[in-house]
């Protein structure tokens, strides 16, 4: 598997859900500081009192692209994967086979969207600058190879149930 | 290195795709038995419908074909194998040596024994060519016979169209594969909110009309109509496999590499009959992701990776107008029939409705509407890994900060189903 050059990464515990990202992201997007045509969403543990940032982390064997039927879900050079909304047709598949349910959809035209790293702008994405509390950055080079992202792996593998086991290609 | 790819849809041309993409040199040919470029038979109810033009129905134009330097010949259906001379025969009498083989012809349209089922006016769902006669159709009263995801999705793109839609269904409630009863019912209800006349347990005995269609007959009443959808499944096209002596049951025959019973034969789409990721059970599911995985392990192997399928998955999502709903794995009622202790979650508000199979506390299936279906993957996660879902209800709640950070679906799992514990 090659590991993409760089990716955002999302630190729940250092969020505060504050949605300053949502503020930036749909700004950038749509020209409209509207947390609810962002691009991300901010999901609330209420138990655990986390916030978690819930965004498309562009699999690389990306089951949104499979079930698509119109073929919407495209893939971009910098490695995220889009919806081509000149053809979704709204049936929401991409939401529902997601397993971080990141696609979104857009409450006025009922298509889904996800993060494209602001892949036009050279600043970089948006929501990182937006963030001050540091919970989303962007990973790359030493913080991106297979040992930290195994050793986060291991993390969140600690916590499920007994019988863990891949089944996924 | 030739190969020869039967069937010019998702699966073969992810093949030949994924193929290309490693090796710029290897001889490609694809038989087509339609006269078009690639297409999605996905899309073409909403091309019906008029949500998107023809054009975007195509994935390919010919010219593509040549650019990738994929020889495609179209019209040009397979009719025979000679795994011995290692040559394939079309309908026009052309042979085709190959190398290696990849059998993905799709499944054809299952008609009915009914009376006049081929009376002009009697349109199928499946192909470009059938879509195209039924978009030309001048109509106004359509019954749709059949109620699987192809039906209700025509039964939208007719009803769009401003027909008068009657949706008949043999079984006892709409989409019998895919829901169980009370998911359903709701359904049905949204459905029928929409202006749809549904007839579940309904039996058609005749179409009647003689040159157009008039009206179709079942064992309750006789519908008025001047317009016959039938949507009654897809059976895998297994004839050309047994002219090679390939093994077949209900679809061809393929062990974890998709190979057949046939040295240098590999067979992957809707032909196959495969076996279910979770469960081990062998099954069909024609779905177009099962398709495209099927078709990434045939080219893998051809190309000499030794890559094992990891079996198919059910995931389905159906819509009618603004109300969503969507299904994965086994339904409440294919699992009655195993062995161990099954228990159904339900959550319902309003017009959201949860329903979650579980057996031995693994999930099995499930399905959802409406805001309840936006959580499914969490939960197609849960059937992959095999959680424990008993463990999951007594200790999510309990998992410290640090933990839900790391593995919050997990807690949002917990959350969703929490309230639900017995």
């Amino acid at each position: 598997m090659e590991i993409r050059r760089e990716q955002l990464a999302v630190d729940p515990l250092k969020c505060n859900g504050c949605q300053q990202c949502l503020m930036a992201c749909s700004m950038k997007h749509q020209g409209n500081v509207n947390p609810g045509l962002a691009l991300l969403k901010i999901l609330r543990l209420e138990v655990q009192k986390v916030d978690v940032p819930v965004i498309c982390m562009a699999c690389d064997n990306a089951p949104c692209i499979k079930v698509c039927p119109m073929n919407a879900r495209v893939r971009q050079e910098n490695g995220t994967v889009i919806t081509n909304t000149d053809v979704c047709i709204g049936c929401r598949a991409c939401v529902y086979i997601c397993p971080v349910g990141s696609p979104l959809v857009n409450p006025y035209t009922g298509q889904t969207m996800t993060c494209d790293m602001c892949q036009d702008d050279e600043t970089g994405p948006w929501c990182v600058t937006a963030c001050r509390e540091g919970a989303l950055k962007i990973s790359k080079d030493d913080a991106l190879t297979k040992g930290v992202l195994r050793e986060r792996a291991e993390r969140s593998r600690a916590i499920y149930p007994n019988n863990f086991r891949t089944n996924q290609p | 290195m030739k190969v020869v790819i039967v069937g010019n849809g998702i699966a073969g041309n992810r093949v030949a795709a994924e193929l290309r993409e490693r090796d710029r040199e290897m001889e490609i040919c694809i038989l087509s038995a339609e006269a078009v470029p690639e297409y999605d038979p996905c899309s073409l109810p909403y091309y019906l419908a008029g949500n998107i033009g023809k054009k975007d129905v195509f994935k390919k134009t010919v010219d593509d074909y040549k650019r990738l330097n994929i020889d495609v010949m179209f019209n040009s259906k397979a009719v025979s194998i000679n795994p011995e001379a290692k040559s394939v025969t079309t309908e026009e009498g052309v042979e085709i040596g190959y190398d290696k083989l990849v059998l993905a012809h799709g499944g054809a349209l299952f008609f009915p024994p009914i009376e006049g089922i081929r009376n002009a006016g009697v349109f199928s769902c499946k192909q470009m060519s059938e879509m195209e006669k039924l978009e030309a159709h001048k109509g106004r009263k359509a019954v749709v016979i059949g109620s699987g995801a192809i039906g209700i999705e025509a039964a939208e793109a007719l009803k769009k169209r401003g027909y008068e839609v009657h949706i008949i269904e043999l079984l006892g409630w709409i989409l019998p594969v895919l829901f169980d009863e009370p998911t359903a019912r709701l359904l049905e209800t949204a459905m029928e909110g929409y202006g749809i006349h549904l007839h579940t347990g309904e039996k058609v005995l005749q179409i009647k009309g003689d040159k157009a269609v008039s009206s179709v007959v079942t064992d309750k009443r006789e519908i008025e109509c001047d317009t016959v959808v039938v949507a009654t499944g897809v059976i895998p096209g297994t004839a050309l496999a047994k002219t090679a002596q390939i093994e077949t049951g209900r679809g061809i025959k393929v062990n974890r590499q998709m190979e057949t019973s046939v040295a240098d034969i590999y067979a992957c789409g809707d032909c196959v009959e495969t076996f279910d990721a979770c469960t081990e059970e062998t099954v069909m599911f024609q779905l177009k992701h099962n398709a495209i995985e099927q078709a990434q392990i045939v080219a893998g192997n051809i190309l000499g990776d030794h890559v094992k399928y990891l079996g198919a998955y059910a995931f389905a999502r159906v819509h009618f107008f603004n109300t969503h709903a969507s299904t994965f794995g086994k339904t409440m009622r294919a699992t009655a029939c195993l062995l161990g202790k099954s228990e159904l979650i339900e959550k319902q508000s309003g017009n959201d409705y949860l329903r979650v199979v579980l057996l031995d506390g693994k999930v099995l299936g499930g399905q959802a509407i409406g805001r309840y279906a936006d959580a499914m993957g969490a939960f197609i996660g849960a059937m992959w890994r095999k959680d424990d879902l008993d463990q999951l209800r007594a200790k999510w709640s309990k998992i410290p900060q640090a933990g839900a950070a790391a593995a919050w679906p997990l807690i949002r799992l917990g959350q969703l189903i929490g309230a639900a514990a017995p």
